[in-house]
C-alpha cells in the first residue's frame, strides 16, 4: 500500500492514474481509508492555525506596504546586530576623541540623521516621543495619501528609546523593530542604537 | 504600486503562516514578513512577481536570524521572547499551541517542508525549486512529515 498517495490527495497533486489507484485503495483497504481520514483531520487543524497576521496595537499597522523610497526601514532588521556595531563605533569615537582632544573638557557628541516611518492610513495624527526628544512629542508628517507618516531627526549616536503617539492617547512601539523594553509606567518602548555605520544589506 | 499591493494581499498571510509554523513565534513571523516584503520591493519591484521567490527570501531571512541567534544570543532565551501577553493570548485563543509545539518537535527539514506545503499554496514543483531538490523528494518527505506529526500529536494526547 502506497500511503504517500494520501499526501498527494491532500495537496491536489494526484494525476488521473493516481486518482484511480487512490479511490480503489480507499474502497479496498480499511486501514488506508482510516489513515487518509486521520491525516485529513490533522490537516484541518494544521491549516486552521491563525491564517492572518496578529494585529498588534492600533489596527492597520500590518496592512501596510513597504515602499522603496523608505530606505531607512532597512535598519529595522539590522537592529539585531546594530547594538554591537554601535558599541564598537561609540568606543572608537570616544577613544579617538581622547587622542585628538586631550585638553578639551567636553567631547563633541556625534549625531546621525534618523528617519522614522510608520504606516497608519487611518490615523489623523502621529507623533514620536523618545530619549532624543527629551520625551516631548514631535509631530510626524503625513506622506501625501500613501498612509505613511515620516519624520527625520538628528539623533545623537548611542542607544535610544522611543514610542509613537497616535491620535490623542494611543501609544505604540515601532512595529518594525523587534527590540523593546518595558518602562516604569506599564508602557513599552522601542530600543534602537543609532550610529556605527550603515552596513550594506546582505 | 497597486500591482505590488495585490501581491502583498495575496501572499502576506501565506508567508506569515509559513513563518509562524516554521518558527513557532507569531511575533518573529510578523517581523520577518515585513522585512521580506521590504527587501523584495527594494530588489525586484520591476520584475515579474514570484511567490516562490518571496518564500525563498523569507526562508533565507529566517535562517539568517537563527544563525545570528546562535552566535550572539542563547537560542532558548531568544525563542521565548515574545510580546508579553498579546502573542500568548493570540496563540492560545486560536487553540494552535498544541499543533505548534508538535511542529517544533519535527526536524527542521520536516518542519520546513510541511510548513511550505501547508501555507504557501505553491505546487510541489515550485517547492522543489525553493528547496533545490526533486519533486519525488518532496512527495516522500511531506508524507513522512505528516505521519511523524500525527505520532507526535498522539503522544501528546496520551502524555
Amino acid at each position: 500500500m502506497d500511503d504517500s498517495l494520501i499526501s498527494l490527495f491532500i495537496d491536489d497533486e494526484l494525476d488521473l492514474g493516481e486518482k484511480i489507484i487512490f479511490v480503489e485503495t480507499v474502497h479496498s483497504s480499511r486501514e488506508f481509508s482510516l489513515e487518509a481520514v486521520a491525516l485529513l483531520e490533522q490537516e484541518k487543524r494544521l491549516r486552521d492555525l491563525p491564517a492572518r497576521m496578529p494585529v498588534l496595537e492600533p489596527q492597520s499597522v500590518w496592512v501596510g506596504l513597504p515602499v522603496k523610497e523608505i530606505s531607512s526601514r532597512s535598519w529595522s532588521f539590522r537592529s539585531w546586530w546594530q547594538p554591537m556595531a554601535g558599541f564598537v563605533a561609540a568606543t572608537l569615537l570616544i577613544g579617538i576623541g581622547f587622542l585628538l582632544m586631550p585638553r578639551q573638557s567636553t567631547l563633541l557628541v556625534a549625531q546621525a540623521e534618523q528617519r522614522f516611518v510608520l504606516y497608519l492610513p487611518q490615523a489623523s495624527q502621529a507623533k514620536i516621543i523618545g530619549t532624543f526628544t527629551d520625551w516631548n512629542p514631535v509631530p510626524m508628517k503625513k506622506i501625501g495619501t500613501s498612509g505613511y507618516w515620516s519624520l527625520t531627526l538628528k539623533v545623537p549616536q548611542g542607544e535610544h528609546r522611543y514610542s509613537y503617539l497616535i491620535e490623542e492617547d494611543g501609544r505604540m512601539v515601532d512595529p518594525t523593530v523587534a527590540a523593546r523594553e518595558h518602562d516604569d509606567f506599564g508602557g513599552e518602548n522601542t530600543v534602537i542604537v543609532v550610529g556605527g555605520g550603515d552596513a550594506p544589506l546582505s | 504600486m497597486d500591482r505590488f499591493r495585490q501581491f502583498y494581499i495575496d501572499n502576506g498571510d501565506k508567508l506569515f503562516g509559513y513563518l509562524l509554523r516554521k518558527s513557532g513565534s507569531a511575533h518573529l513571523a510578523a517581523d520577518l514578513v515585513q522585512e521580506t516584503f521590504t527587501r523584495y520591493l527594494e530588489r525586484y519591484r520591476n520584475n515579474e512577481q514570484s511567490a516562490a521567490l518571496l518564500f525563498t527570501m523569507g526562508r533565507n531571512l529566517f535562517y539568517d536570524q537563527i544563525r545570528f541567534n546562535k552566535r550572539f544570543v542563547p537560542y532558548e532565551e531568544n525563542n521565548q521572547e515574545s510580546v508579553p501577553g498579546q502573542e500568548e493570548n493570540y496563540i492560545a485563543r486560536e487553540g494552535s499551541d498544541k499543533i505548534l509545539s508538535a511542529m517544533a518537535r519535527l526536524s527542521d527539514d520536516e518542519r520546513d517542508i510541511l510548513a511550505l506545503v501547508v501555507s504557501s499554496g505553491l505546487k510541489y514543483q515550485e517547492i522543489a525549486d525553493i528547496r533545490r531538490c526533486s519533486v519525488a523528494n518532496i512527495k516522500v518527505k511531506v508524507h513522512r512529515a505528516r505521519q511523524k506529526l500525527k505520532d507526535l500529536l498522539q503522544e501528546n494526547n496520551h502524555g
